[in-house]
């Protein structure tokens, strides 16, 4: 595949040609194959695949936690060779630090920063109601459901005003209820802060409802198989029609 | 608003163990008061068919403590004891915690000291006498050596084992918002993460340590050991009972004032 590298002016985020190529047991696994995109500032876009189709090894590699063997990363011009301030991650097992409150997971970052105190307190306050976690600043994680917990992580990695939100599964170890309320409030979020997003997701309704541009990925190697632009207003209704064709469109990019 | 109830749904029900835990502990007190009562019988008893120089009775025992508390020999015994206690538990305990995370972090560290760490390893701290007596003497401060080793290991083992069960996924986490570094990382993720095994470690090694004063002064530093094993060598039975339940009872007090602390700090578990 050609990528114009002089395309990227205007991209935030540029995957090109990454390949990631681990030694397991039986010879060595081919996890990602060559795979290219962009993302231009703002946009949502959403990478499904099933599993071993690579998309943890991709996240990670954007994340800056894994090197890529083959191929280059870069955010708005920088190439990235390791976890990246101006990218924000959120995980699905939430990893908030337990020893930690709610308000103190959020500050986390902020402690680095030469911002005024005043400054950091602010920001976290607004943070915590951003995800409506007020009343429970004080709390510390074990006694927090698994939607308010990604709420924490959702809030820690939007402390640092990061312009690229990388998010693995991050709904996949919720209730159906919550996951619907956290996919809201996500896109009001994403509304509000104009941030770029990356969604790794093995649920197709998810990315249909949350994605401007869906990656579907195949496995063995892990590669893109077919690239999917939602063209529906939000809020999106999954019981229209055209979220159907969509729906199935996705679908049969990973049965293929 | 929805968001509140939502969040108040999500936060679960209030739950009731606290309640019932109190019920518990309630239980567990009466009845170690219940096993204390039959066991001091059970020496009574016991004691009525035995001569006081093999089993002197509870009473014979709680008169000996009176009188050695009252002559003022126990508080100099116990004041000794201390003297190589806390030194001995303080040294020990930071450098087996300093020691412990610096390898467990470090695999360059780890390898290098490896085999050095299984050499010595196996080496009972009394067997090490030889050099607290070459090194420093037979005083306060050779006793606190062999109670330092003791402390060492154990708050070694504990801290290494804590500090390597701390997930990468935190580490992940703290290298994405910024943090750079090892002594960084270790101070925002690796200690307070492995704070609750090297807090059980230093709890350990502090009975631990107890232990290591009184044997390390039956070679001959003052203390409760030497008391012990003067009263031992006179078939005083009765004194040495009195003298080892000063240790209990100083290692209890020691102890729960430990728990009380470690409770606070991990209010979060």
């Amino acid at each position: 595949m050609a990528i114009d590298d002089g395309s990227t002016d205007d991209a935030r985020l540029s995957v090109a040609n990454v390949g990631k190529r681990y030694s397991g047991q039986q010879g060595p696994v081919q996890a990602l194959e060559d795979v290219s995109f962009e993302i231009r500032p703002g946009e949502f876009v959403c990478v499904v695949g099933p599993s071993g189709s690579g998309k943890t090894t991709l996240f990670r590699i954007v994340g800056g936690l894994e090197e890529a063997t083959t191929g280059n990363v870069s955010l708005n011009g920088d190439s990235v060779t390791g976890p990246h301030p101006d990218t924000g991650i959120v995980f699905q097992e939430y990893h908030l630090f337990p020893w930690r409150t709610v308000r103190a997971n959020i500050a986390f970052g902020l402690e680095r920063t030469d911002l005024p105190e005043a400054e950091r307190e602010r920001r976290v306050a607004d943070l915590i109601s951003l995800v409506g976690l007020s009343g429970f600043e004080d709390s510390y994680p074990k006694s927090l459901s698994g939607g308010m917990k990604q709420r924490v992580g959702l809030a820690r990695a939007l402390a640092m005003d990061p312009s690229l939100l990388l998010l693995d599964e991050p709904f996949g170890a919720l209730d159906a209820q919550t996951k619907t309320r956290l996919q809201d409030e996500l896109l009001d979020i994403w509304a509000r802060t104009e941030k770029t997003v990356l969604f790794i997701t093995h649920d197709v309704e998810e990315a249909v409802t949350l994605a401007d541009r869906i990656l579907v990925m195949d496995s063995d190697p892990g590669r893109i198989h077919d690239v999917v632009d939602v063209d529906l207003p939000r809020p999106r209704s999954r019981t229209d029609p055209e979220f159907g064709e969509y729906y199935e469109r996705v679908l049969e990019g990973i049965r293929d | 608003m929805t968001m509140a109830t939502d969040v108040q749904r999500e936060l679960g029900q209030p739950s009731e163990t606290g309640v019932s835990r109190i019920d518990l502990d309630g239980r567990r007190i009466v009845l170690g008061v219940v096993g204390l009562i039959g066991f001091v019988l059970l020496w009574w008893v016991g004691s009525l068919f035995q001569p006081s120089y093999v089993l002197p009775s509870p009473v014979a025992v709680a008169e000996t403590f009176i009188a050695e508390a009252s002559s003022g020999e126990m508080h100099a015994a116990l004041g000794q004891s201390v003297r190589h206690w806390l030194p001995g538990a303080v040294v020990g305990t930071a450098l087996g915690i300093a020691v412990g995370v610096s390898l467990a972090w470090s695999s360059l560290l780890d390898d290098l000291a490896s085999p050095i760490v299984r050499l010595l390893r196996p080496v009972p701290p009394l067997a090490l006498i030889g050099f607290a007596i070459a090194w420093f003497g037979i005083n306060h401060t050779g006793a606190a050596f062999i109670v330092a080793v003791g402390a060492f290991w154990i708050n070694f083992y504990a801290s290494y084992g804590g500090v390597e069960g701390v997930s990468d996924d935190l580490l992940d986490v703290a290298r994405s918002l910024d943090v750079k570094g090892d002594l960084a990382l270790v101070r925002s993720v690796v200690l307070p993460a492995a704070l609750p095994e090297i807090l059980t470690g230093i709890r350990t090694g502090i009975g631990r340590s107890w232990m290591l004063v009184v044997a390390a002064e039956m070679f001959g530093v003052p203390g409760i050991g030497r008391e012990i094993l003067r009263a031992s060598n006179n078939l005083q039975v009765d004194v040495v009972i009195a003298y080892i339940l000063v240790l209990s009872l100083a290692f209890l007090l020691v102890d729960i004032a430990f728990r009380l602390v470690q409770r606070r700090v991990l209010v979060w578990r």
